[in-house]
């Protein structure tokens, strides 16, 4: 692996071209978007997809407005803009590099090729999966998914527009949020589907349902008009009992406003179906190294990004690929995507940014660490650890990890840090207040702790902060300075979990105190001198706080005397 | 090289400063139109609500977007201002309305003294962020009103740096852009609009909004009659929206999740404390929720129905009766505290900008988001929309909705194909 690093004068030159995973109408989407902004799009999809010869109507395209205008309108540009390239029935079997330069390699039918893309976008689709027998019943004519009911009515992937006929006049029950807690595409599903039922007319319409997860736009006025137009919602906390063996199906339940038990005869009943992702995903995340979020998604939640971006630069995730989203909320992410490539790429050349973590070849052993611990995938090697300049985001966890101290962050350089260790240390304070040391993440602790100080919060005498890029980037040494250099305790102040921008820099953060306190702990320090605490930015009046009580902590324990040589 | 694009955003919450940040970035003259003397609309009141883990609420993205703004070069910043006049010939010619300055920023260090004079909860406002500057504001309004009848000038004569001038005058101001990007958001429902909860008469009933804020100034939940920990809190979800007496048929989309995320976040802080949610149909509050819900549902008492009055009792707190689910018979309870979920309504400027801008308002009274599943057009050619004043969003979704309508902005103003 090499970087197509053309450098001259701090500037490189990277490939503008996007893959995109995924040919159902996100992926295709997402690559008209692309084409839009100027990019290359190549479109990978191991199935058919959308434009191989797949259904001409995605699975759930039909409940949106306008759906199948987007999806005609989507075919449309991909037919005319030579900018996109569609490969059907293609699977991607490696990634390799880094933003810029990503190295793919696919296989097609048997042929091998391999592609030079700048970055890497995930735009998978929904699949469907019936609930029948979560609720003990076997799928029939007289028990449907919500599936067969959407191309029943005419707007299911597989349309059938005769097929509505035989749901006149016949009594139809909607089961839902029992089986799965839902979302608001579910719910969208059976109030557009009851809402369809009841235009036919002479239909007679009930709804058991949990939770009516109206969180959506439009929902709350569909399930008005759902309930104007004549059908009956019960919400329930427990799950109907369904006889579906008889003429009809025998329905029963506990109404919690009736108060009493209900028994209904439909002549159909309707199943909710799961709303599950692709099960390509895992693979991908893999591939990708990007993270798995919860029930199959890309990505894990993390605010300091945008929705689309992953933890890794140049690798982006798209709407059903990352959520529970409709068309419109899709739509939205393919335009945060073309800005984020439009921001990595501009025009084909990136000048490297000053503050990056750099390898000092001659130290280094090639013993990994630093590629396997890097939250952002942006270390890779050739005889040595290599960073690149493009992917790295500057955590520092690397040059903490590193066994060699081969790896030093501009700008936050272990000399630098020990410097001004040192300087906060020498500063004599009369007033003898304990001297409190606090490593600050600049992205949460060291803004709260401007917080309070901007609005004049109460903040110790003896408190000195110093701000890390990522409380990744603390190592143990720092903490063990701190005290050496004379410090009376030694706060590590980083991110909540989860809210890392840098993943996992605050969980190495924690691991390192806890280490620290048992070395603490066996030169006989009391461990209570250092405390690991978590902030957000905004919370100034928690920072006040934190640092007060370890001053009153440290009051209590007295002066810590081991004081530096000389 | 291309001659630099102006556009206007108007609103400075967190859609308006990430539509404003996104378009600086990509080498765009923004104008950010905000008409409060600080940035960060609602979203910058809210509180962190993680409990040791993240709950995804993005609070703090606010303060980092805010902070990106206001060190933007590109990004001139308009307070207290409002458009009162529109023209279009090719470009947009935008009269803004603005208020006073009395507070010199040039001037000012931020030392607090003119707050002090004037009072908690006075006419001096103080910022909800570090990052606005100054972080002091006089509501020029509010001031005006007061001032004739008596000329205070305590704020005036406290300042040290005499950075206050209240005779400053207020100056119209013409700004002219390409584009324009709507972003002045929503607001919250009024709860004296349901008055049998006692909003305003007991002080012991609050908003989402007012408990947001008093998590993010004290670090935790107290009563506002005493100041102490409330024991026995109540939530009553629903409050405005889903209303179909008030014509409101819309959900608001992050009441469960605040409340919700407010009231785990209360619970792990106070484990003894008996927290009650009142609810229709519990909205989801992430991808992680049905794992999230089976805790909230062991911690948190949910009583699924919305109970309509609140009567204080002596000890300041607040008895209400609902009907028991199950077995129907009514039940009296008293609450320590009770936190109204008020919901996203259509900001009172809505109609005038759809005016102004030659936009449609939907029949909620959000702006319409024009052509298909593209939610930041709208009706009118380089006039586009962001956040909440297009219908009810997080953070988050407000977050993308700016860097779509940013992304549009950036093709037309470009001439992409």
């Amino acid at each position: 692996m090499k970087e197509e690093g053309h450098k001259s004068n701090g500037v490189i030159r990277i490939s503008t071209d996007v893959l995109v995973v995924g040919g159902g109408v996100t992926g295709l989407g997402t690559a008209a978007k692309i084409a839009e902004t100027g990019y290359r799009a190549i479109v990978v999809e191991s199935g058919p997809g959308l434009w191989g010869g797949g259904p001409a109507m995605p699975p759930l395209a039909g409940i949106d407005e306008g759906g199948q205008d987007n999806v005609n309108e989507v075919l449309d540009k991909v037919k005319k803009d030579d900018l996109i390239e569609v490969m059907p029935h293609t699977t991607i079997t490696g990634v390799a590099g880094v933003p810029g330069d990503f190295h793919v390699k696919l296989a097609s039918n048997g042929d091998k090729k391999e592609l030079v893309v700048g970055a890497v976008v995930a735009a998978t689709d929904f699949l469907t999966r019936p609930l029948n027998e979560a609720y003990g019943l076997d799928l029939s004519d007289a028990v449907l998914t919500q599936t067969r009911l959407e191309n029943m009515l005419g707007y299911g992937p597989d349309a059938d527009d005769k097929a509505a006929e035989s749901l006149s006049g016949k009594s139809i029950l909607f089961l839902a949020g029992f089986a799965q807690e839902g979302n608001p595409i579910t719910t969208k599903r059976v109030l557009k589907s009851v809402l369809a039922v009841e235009d036919m007319g002479g239909s007679t319409v009930h709804v058991c349902i949990g939770n009516i997860k109206v969180a959506g736009d439009g929902l709350e006025r569909l399930y008005k008009e759902g309930r104007d137009k004549g059908a009956s919602f019960y919400k329930l906390t427990e799950m109907p009992t369904v006889n579906a063996g008889g003429k009809k199906n025998a329905v029963s339940f506990f109404d919690p406003v009736l108060r009493e038990t209900v028994e209904l005869e439909a002549d159909t009943v309707v199943i909710e179906e799961e709303i599950v992702t692709d099960g390509i995903n895992e693979d991908l995340a893999e591939l990708l190294r990007i993270d798995l979020g919860s029930s199959g998604y890309l990505q894990k939640d993390n605010v300091h990004r945008f929705p689309v971006n992953s933890n890794r630069e140049g690798v982006y995730v798209v709407g059903p690929a990352r959520d529970a989203l409709g068309m419109a909320e899709s739509y939205t992410d393919m335009g945060n995507v073309a800005l984020e490539l439009a921001r990595l790429f501009g025009d084909g050349t990136k000048e490297v940014p000053s503050e990056i973590a750099v390898v000092d070849r001659e130290k280094c052993a090639i013993c990994l660490t630093c590629y396997r611990c890097c939250p952002h995938g942006a270390i890779y090697w050739d005889d040595k650890a290599v960073i690149s300049p493009v992917a790295c985001q500057a955590c520092g966890t690397c040059a903490s990890e590193c066994p060699q101290d081969a790896i030093q962050v501009n700008g936050f350089q272990d000399d630098g840090i020990a410097d001004q260790l040192e300087e906060c240390c020498r500063e004599e304070n009369a007033s003898g207040a304990p001297l409190i040391v606090a490593f600050c993440c600049r992205n949460s602790a060291a803004e709260a702790e401007q917080m309070a100080t901007s609005f004049n919060m109460k903040l110790p005498e003896g408190l000195k902060t110093i701000t890390v890029p990522c409380a990744g980037k603390i190592d143990i040494d720092y903490i063990l300075s701190a005290f050496t250099e004379g410090a009376d305790g030694v706060l590590v102040l980083s991110c909540h979990t989860g809210n890392c921008k840098s993943e996992t820099g605050n969980a190495f953060a924690r691991w390192r105190v806890n280490d620290a306190k048992r070395m603490l702990a066996e030169v006989g320090i009391d461990p209570e001198r250092l405390c690991f605490e978590t902030l957000a930015s905004n919370m100034g009046p928690e920072f006040s706080s934190i640092v007060s009580g370890m001053e009153e902590k440290l009051k209590e324990m007295g002066p810590f005397h081991v004081k530096k040589a000389g | 090289m291309e001659t630099e694009k102006k556009v206007t955003v108007i609103g400075g919450g967190i859609a308006g400063l990430t539509a404003a940040w996104e378009l600086a970035s990509s080498g765009i003259h923004v104008d950010l139109v905000e008409k409060t003397g600080f940035l960060g609309g609602h979203a910058i009141q809210y509180c962190c609500k993680a409990v040791e883990e993240c709950r995804q609420c993005g609070a703090c993205t606010v303060e980092a977007m805010l902070k990106h703004v206001v060190g933007a070069p590109g990004i001139q910043v308009h307070l207290n201002s409002v458009p009162v006049a529109v023209e279009k010939n090719g470009d947009f010619s935008i009269t803004l309305k603005k208020g006073p300055v009395y507070i010199d920023p040039e001037k000012c260090t931020n030392c607090g003294e003119c707050f002090a004079a004037c009072g908690e909860g006075g006419i001096v406002l103080k910022s909800y962020s570090k990052n606005n500057s100054p972080l002091y504001a006089i509501d020029a309004q509010r001031c005006a009103e007061a001032g004739e009848k008596d000329a205070c000038n305590a704020c005036e004569a406290s300042c040290p740096e005499a950075a206050i001038n209240l005779s400053s005058k207020a100056k119209d101001d013409t700004i002219h852009a390409d584009a324009v990007v709507l972003a002045t958001g929503f607001t919250p429902f009024d709860p004296d609009i349901k008055p049998t909860y006692g909003y305003g008469k007991n002080a012991n009933v609050v908003t989402g909004l007012d408990l947001e804020k008093i998590i993010r100034e004290k670090g935790g939940v107290i009563r506002p009659s005493d100041g102490k920990a409330p024991e026995k809190l109540a939530f009553i979800q629903c409050v405005g929206s889903r209303d179909d007496r008030l014509g409101n048929l819309w959900c608001s989309k992050v009441c469960c999740p605040y409340a919700l995320r407010m009231a785990e976040l209360i619970k792990k802080k106070n484990p003894e404390m008996e927290i009650t949610v009142f609810y229709m149909d519990i909205q989801n509050t992430g991808k992680a929720f049905p794992v999230i819900y089976e805790q909230l549902k062991t911690d948190l008492r949910f009583v699924r129905t919305i109970p309509v009055d609140m009567f204080p009792n002596k000890e300041d707190g607040l008895e209400t009766r609902y009907m028991n689910e199950g077995d129907g018979i009514p039940v009296g309870e008293a609450y320590d505290m009770v936190v109204l979920s008020i919901g996203i309504m259509p900001g009172p400027e809505n109609e005038t900008l759809a005016r102004l801008f030659n936009v449609i308002l939907d029949h909620d009274g959000f702006v319409a988001g024009h052509k298909g599943v593209d939610r930041s057009l709208t009706a009118s050619d380089g006039v586009f929309v962001a956040g909440t004043i297009e219908g009810p969003k997080d953070i988050a979704a407000s977050k993308a909705h700016a860097g779509n309508a940013a992304n549009d902005v950036l093709k037309y103003v470009r001439g992409g194909k």
